[in-house]
């Protein structure tokens, strides 16, 4: 594998003849499959991508678009495979090297996304799907403005790309402008309505803008679509059972909450917020084992160690056990509370 | 058939919401802002300069008085100076004190009464605190701080320096008032005085944040707070400062609100401070001979995620009629107005989403808060003045500078419903609210609102909420107790068995004082059936078959 990355890399440098004639008269077929993948309907690019290569067998791009699918359908060696031929045999083509990028992040392979994505861009600067996974990177880096430049271009030159349409929307998500980061993760999930991630952050911010029945719509279509696969969103139902808290539907917040604490039993924020609504449902044995779990995780979620002496400080209190209660009231007094950030 | 009848009205009764069990006319809460011909011109003038220092967000205390003890209330605004100059350089920062004509109108009186002020002036209020019937006054600032005592000629002196009252910290160091609330915390029949400080800043240590031209105010997290003062009244015009031995400097905060009730009902008035974004106190009064700190313990400190907003405004009053006085708190965009419920087993819980004020106020930034009766239903309602710390808070497109006053009517479950669209033109002006006090300016048993406006006129928003429910408001006049009777809880039952509480008290919203009278509103009742009165000093006082719509004075036995 590493090998064979090494010659990738070399070969990147190298000039290729272009795959013009074999795939002559397949143009619309091939943005056909391209479009198809783009947008996550795997089973209409599954099928024009079958009759694509009978009629085109030698066309190369037939192979990039296998790779692709595969890597949709989470078949992870046989799209790596297909990868190699295809950059191998056209290593200049920027899309395959930022196909083949995206592959390697979905893989968590950090260093192979970063410099496949700078080559896809070195190669074409206007490829949108360059643009897009080259842009997602460098906001992963912390060059937020020069990534939002990138997935901007990105977006303007392919605006039916959900993925760039969703990175754009985290940029605005994280910056607060609630109103623009529903426009991208609205298109964002109208284009690909398989992406939970794109529902569950559409909601968040639709709840922002002050449209409660629209995040719950969103919710529930996040939670139709929300399977294993590159799609899901571990923290959705996390984010819906305290929107449903918000809205008093306690019961409904336990049962979302309950399955937070399943899909993340790694993250302090799950326990964390089911044994707030222990509390509220004055359940408080269950809300003191909860309690303790969130102090336990390692991962914290957003939940700092502030919020979780405070909770307990309660969760003792309300059992009448004093002396723990007055450990964890001392050691809220005792936390600073965050420095927010600059300025307001 | 008699029988038949009865259990059909039962139905009925059983299906109808709680207000017609009782009797109260539904009608509507209405505010008009009548400014423009009262005669009232002020503009509180910030004296902003391009730099937003955080001195800037923060002025603009209202207090509701009746200095001359003509039976209507007056109006004293504080304002604030250049910058950085602190100089209150010709009328436009001179704080102003205009006299109620009884007809709507008001003149300025501020020359007269000697009550221009000196320096950046933030917060007041107003008791009577040498016990002589005559309304005093407190007034915070960012340098200065003065007493202002009622010569009861329409005229004040300023005997801060000989009541000892400075504002300033056993170490020497001027401290930055805010908001101030008379007591008796001692119950010893002379108001003490208690001042809340905000934060260690000076132009020298000033940052500045955002962007050149568009600079924004600062996070209070980067200066140190400041710890609270207590005076002790001596009763000769003098004061001590006892905030260290009773337990209050120890605890530093960025102190803004500050509101008094007897939350534990033990007889002692307890202190509630709203800290911009650090952890709120509640001092408990131990008997009068100290405080403890127990905001954590009582689950005020924070609100439900365990993390502090920034806490500006307070009012501290019983809005369910459960005889527990509560706490609504008033907080920027995207945080909330926490909303305590006190359980009356010495926990609060935070339950602004649980009453429906969650999702509206998350969108909203607020000072000025009051929990008072609008529509003289039985109910307590909820009143915020708005606006965002910031003068170029709309770079965000989800905050604004200048925003409506929001008012939000009691349920009669325990929720309350955002009314403020429908609540009149009064309603509607988007401005740079900071300060508001509560009060009955016509004396027609409505509660009425002085909203004090960064860079616009003040509002005067009167109360014309529509339907006939009766209303009292009673006004203290304590003897062996303080005299303004502050303190003293109040309790009152109507012919048709509702319950309510209220207690005498100047202090509450934010940097601004309020009428002292204690206002009811009492549905469709004519009678009320009893009044109970437990005044600070152990008094229980009772009276019974007293009419409604009246203006009630009542003397301590």
């Amino acid at each position: 594998m590493r090998t064979a990355f090494t010659s990738l890399l070399f070969a990147v440098c190298a000039a290729w003849p272009a795959f013009a004639k074999p795939c002559t008269g397949a143009e619309a077929q091939l943005a056909q499959v391209s479009k198809a993948l783009t947008v996550n309907a795997l089973d209409i690019a599954e099928n024009t991508l079958r009759a694509l290569i009978a009629s085109y067998p030698d066309c190369p791009e037939t192979v990039l678009h296998q790779a692709r699918l595969a890597q949709a359908r989470g078949n992870i060696s046989e799209s790596a495979e297909l990868y190699y031929r295809y950059t191998d045999k056209d290593p200049d083509d920027s899309r395959g090297l930022a196909y083949f990028g995206r592959f390697f992040l979905e893989q968590r392979d950090y260093m192979r996304a970063d410099a496949l994505s700078a080559a896809a861009i070195d190669k074409n600067p206007d490829d949108p799907a360059a643009l897009a996974l080259r842009g997602q990177i460098l906001l992963m880096k912390g060059q937020s403005s020069e990534g939002q430049n990138l997935l901007e271009k990105a977006i303007k030159l392919e605006p039916n790309d959900p993925e760039a349409q969703f990175q754009l929307g985290t940029i605005y998500d994280k910056a607060k402008s609630a109103a623009q980061a529903v426009e991208h993760f609205r298109k964002a999930s109208t284009l690909n309505p398989h992406d939970a991630r794109a529902w569950d952050y559409l909601a968040l911010n639709v709840e922002l803008v002050g449209d409660l029945d629209g995040a719950e719509l969103a919710y529930q279509k996040g939670l139709q679509v929300n399977q294993a696969g590159r799609y899901h969103d571990a923290f959705l139902d996390y984010n819906y059972g305290r929107f449903l808290e918000r809205r008093n539907d306690l019961s409904g917040s336990k049962r979302h909450l309950d399955r937070a604490v399943e899909s993340a039993p790694q993250v302090r924020a799950v326990w964390y917020e089911r044994a707030k609504l222990d509390m509220r449902m004055q359940n408080y044995p269950q809300a003191r084992a909860d309690a303790e779990k969130a102090a336990a995780c390692a991962q914290q979620g957003g939940v700092i160690d502030l919020q979780i002496y405070s909770l307990l400080s309660q969760v003792y209190a309300r059992l009448g056990d004093v002396a723990l209660a007055k450990k964890y009231t001392d050691l809220t007094r005792e936390t600073p509370p965050p420095v927010r950030g600059e300025q307001r | 058939m008699r029988r038949k009848l009865f259990t059909v009205a039962l139905v009925v009764a059983l299906a109808a919401p709680p207000r017609i069990l009782w009797g109260a006319d539904a009608g509507r809460i209405q505010f008009e802002n009548r400014q423009k011909d009262s005669g009232i011109s002020f503009v509180l003038d910030n004296g902003t300069v391009p730099d937003k220092p955080m001195i800037d967000g923060i002025p603009g205390g209202v207090a509701l008085l009746d200095y001359d003890n003509d039976g209507y209330l007056d109006i004293f605004f504080t304002n604030g100076a250049s910058l950085p100059g602190l100089a209150k350089e010709g009328d436009k920062f001179s704080n102003r004190l205009y006299h109620n004509n009884h007809d709507g109108t008001f003149t300025d009186v501020t020359d007269r009464a000697g009550l221009r002020g000196e320096g950046y002036s933030v917060g007041a209020a107003a008791a009577d605190y040498d016990n002589d019937g005559r309304t005093d006054l407190y007034v915070t600032g960012f340098d200065r701080n003065f007493l202002y005592r009622n010569n009861g000629d329409g005229t004040f002196t300023d005997v801060s320096a000989k009541a000892g009252v400075p504002g300033v910290s056993s170490a020497g160091k001027k401290l930055w008032g805010i908001s101030a609330a008379w007591l008796d915390y001692d119950n010893d029949g002379k108001l003490d005085l208690f001042v809340a400080n905000y934060l260690d800043w000076s132009f020298a240590t000033s940052r500045v944040c955002g962007l050149p031209g568009k600079r924004l105010s600062c996070s209070p997290t980067f200066y140190k707070g400041e710890p609270n003062i207590l005076y002790h009244n001596n009763g000769d015009g003098t004061f001590t400062d006892v905030s260290e031995i009773m337990g209050i400097s120890r605890n530093i905060g960025k102190g803004m609100g500050v509101a008094i009730a007897d939350y534990n009902d033990d007889g002692w008035m307890d202190i509630f401070v709203a800290n911009d974004n650090d952890r709120n106190f509640l001092f408990k009064n131990r008997g009068g001979k100290a405080f403890d700190e127990v905001g954590v313990e009582s689950f005020v400190a924070y609100t439900d995620s365990g993390l502090p907003v920034s806490s500006m405004g307070v009012d501290f009053r019983d809005w369910n009629n459960d005889g527990k006085p509560s706490l609504i708190v008033t907080a920027l965009g995207g945080e909330t107005y926490p909303l305590f419920r006190n359980e009356g087993n010495g926990f609060f819980s935070y339950e602004s989403y649980k009453a429906g004020i969650g999702f509206r106020s998350f969108k909203m930034s607020g000072w000025g808060a009051g929990i008072q009766d609008f529509d003289n239903d039985g109910y307590k309602d909820l009143f915020t003045a708005n606006s965002h710390v910031s003068e170029n808070a709309d770079l965000d497109s989800q905050q604004h500078y200048r925003q409506a006053n929001a008012v939000f009517r009691n349920m009669h479950d325990g929720t309350f419903q955002d009314v403020s669209g429908d609540a009149g033109s009064g309603m509607q002006i988007r401005a740079a609210h900071r300060g508001c006090a509560f009060g009955d300016l016509n004396n027609d048993g409505k509660i009425d609102v002085v909203v004090s406006a960064i860079g616009s006129p003040a509002e005067l928003l009167y109360n014309t909420s529509t339907g006939d429910n009766h209303w009292i408001l009673i006004k203290t006049v304590g003897v062996k107790s303080n005299r303004d009777g502050i303190g003293t809880r109040i309790k009152v039952t109507t012919a048709s068995g509702l319950v309510q509480y209220n207690h005498v008290t100047t202090a509450g919203s934010y940097a601004s004082s309020n009428d002292p009278r204690v206002h009811f509103g009492l549905g469709t009742g004519a009678i009320i059936k009893e009044i109970e009165l437990r005044w600070p000093n152990g008094t229980v006082q009772v009276l019974r078959n007293v009419k409604t719509d009246q203006i009630l004075t009542v003397t301590e036995e």
